[in-house]
């Protein structure tokens, strides 16, 4: 039974991570190749705060707190810039992340921080607590989906100098769901660090936003049951099949390689063709 | 009653001279077509008028406000629209939902008041109405996709109309329409003035501006070269000149 909470913990944080990521490039159109930095800042404000004896329920505000404060910051400075360009700005955001937590003792530089204490209830605790929190950040989706709000977000990623002659504050739009987005990152990050108990700064790399990126687009980008459905599975893929683990770049650049090719809209576009070919007749 | 006036506006792209020291004025429920050879910066002004581009030097006076340094959308929230030129609908939404998009501008005003308002009803009829008015009522639920130019230009009539604007802005709303789809659309124009709204009109299609519009403003080289009645701007030897060169009048 342990392992399968173990199983169920990591495909929830997953999803809500990758939720998270498809926020702001998925609704939004803003690509973010830096997104596991602020995994990472939520990951270490709650660690360092548990381990100071505070419990992990009242720890997840200030995580998504310092990650959003940090996405503020980080989205003036970037959000003004486009498509490619602010994909470079994010992923240089991502490096400094890294590399900055490296250098500071204090963060536990290269060894990372240890001994991160458990929650209340053990396992089933952490495993509760992630399904709550996706649950509820799933409805939020559903609400934003649906809301003027939802309907602004599809047109800036459709055609932000549109959107803009159609009356949208396009920057302060991109920054609103880059700070829900960034401050739901940091809660991700901060029952990552008390599931495994463990962080160091590989943990939160270039490769870990590729890889959050990589569920958003075989998912389909912007569609919230299709990139459920893919982090879920890409998530528990490593752990099932020890190959996938071993080769797990390679399997996921495949992956993202012949959904951009074959399929755009990943598997909630697969989904719609299929649904629409034989069901809807 | 002047509703914009454009005051001695300067736009340089380097060392070249787009606009230079032109000033314009647009009267309430006026229709003024805006014309001149290519070159001439008609384009350029349009953009420092929606806030596209910052002149340089001058000023943009709309409804008595100093516009010069508002963002595009506060513009279009104090009553400017914009059919721009290349036409860029969006992709992804049917074109009811392109203009009930712009029918709820009050609902986009900023992101928490988007967050909590759900309901599209009334947007999406008056969109419907819309469409119904520039004559897509039958292609409402359509893709954007799946339509000809001369129906998109429709949509971005009816999309900058539900905008509610005082003035509208047409950058070239006939290029790319063969003659028949123009007149349709040159029509559509001409009536959207009875919609208490002011068009300002830059166009091409001398034939058509012309039967439209009862006065021209026309620029050259950057230059404002005249405005007038268009009886009196198609008779003066000015236009024959900026447009065939001197020793043609």
């Amino acid at each position: 039974m342990a392992y399968e909470i173990t199983v169920l913990t990591s495909m929830s944080i997953a999803i809500l991570f990758a939720l998270s990521l498809n926020l702001i490039t998925g609704f939004c159109g803003q690509v973010s190749l830096g997104h596991a930095a602020f995994f990472g800042i939520g990951a270490y404000t709650a660690a360092f705060l548990t381990k100071a004896g505070l419990s992990l329920v009242f720890a997840l505000i200030p995580a998504a707190l310092m990650a959003g404060l940090i996405g503020i910051l980080v989205g003036i400075a970037s959000l003004r810039v486009r498509h490619d360009f602010l994909a470079i700005t994010t992923m240089g955001v991502g490096f400094l992340f890294v590399g900055l937590v490296r250098k500071q003792d204090a963060l536990g530089g290269e060894i990372g921080i240890s001994g991160i204490p458990s929650v209340a209830f053990g396992r089933p605790g952490i495993l509760a607590l992630s399904l709550v929190c996706t649950i509820l950040f799933i409805l939020l989706l559903v609400h934003i989906r649906r809301s003027w709000m939802g309907f602004a977000f599809e047109s800036i990623a459709d055609d932000e100098d549109t959107a803009r002659i159609l009356g949208i504050n396009v920057p302060r739009f991109k920054l609103f769901a880059f700070v829900i987005g960034t401050a739901t990152a940091g809660v991700a990050g901060a029952l990552y660090a008390h599931h495994i108990r463990f962080i160091g700064p590989d943990s939160f790399g270039f490769v870990e936003s590729v890889t959050v990126l990589a569920m958003v687009i075989v998912g389909g980008i912007g569609s919230i049951w299709g990139v459920v459905f893919a982090a879920g599975v890409l998530s528990v893929m490593p752990l099932w099949l020890q190959f996938v683990d071993d080769y797990k770049l390679l399997i996921y650049g495949v992956l993202v390689f012949s959904t951009m090719r074959f399929a755009p809209e990943g598997i909630a576009g697969l989904a719609r063709m299929i649904q629409s070919r034989w069901f809807d007749k | 009653m002047t509703l914009l006036s454009v005051e001695n506006v300067s736009m340089h792209f380097g060392g070249v001279v787009a606009v230079e020291h032109v000033s314009l004025t647009v009267r309430e429920n006026q229709l003024l077509g805006f014309i001149g050879p290519n070159g001439a910066g008609k384009t350029t002004l349009m953009h420092i008028i929606t806030g596209i581009l910052r002149p340089q030097k001058g000023r943009v006076i709309f409804r008595g406000k100093d516009l010069t340094r508002w963002p595009i959308h506060l513009r279009v929230r104090f009553g400017l629209a914009l059919a721009q030129q290349i036409v860029r609908p969006l992709k992804s939404l049917s074109l009811t939902d392109n203009v009930a998009l712009a029918a709820g501008l009050q609902n986009t005003g900023n992101p928490l008041k988007a967050f909590l308002k759900s309901d599209r009803t009334k947007e999406r009829e008056k969109s419907r109405e819309l469409l119904e008015f520039v004559g897509l009522g039958d292609v409402a639920s359509s893709m954007p996709s799946q339509l000809p130019l001369g129906y998109i230009k429709r949509l971005e009539i009816a999309r900058a109309l539900a905008l509610k604007p005082q003035l509208l802005l047409l950058d070239e709303p006939l290029a790319g329409l063969n003659q028949k789809e123009a007149e349709g659309v040159a029509d559509l124009i001409s009536s959207l003035v009875t919609h208490q709204c002011s068009v300002l009109i830059i166009e091409h299609n001398i034939r058509e501006i012309t039967r439209i519009c009862p006065e021209i403003y026309v620029q050259n080289n950057g230059h404002r070269l005249l405005q007038g009645s268009t009886d009196q701007v198609m008779a003066s030897p000015e236009l024959r000149q900026a447009y065939l060169g001197r020793g043609t009048s």
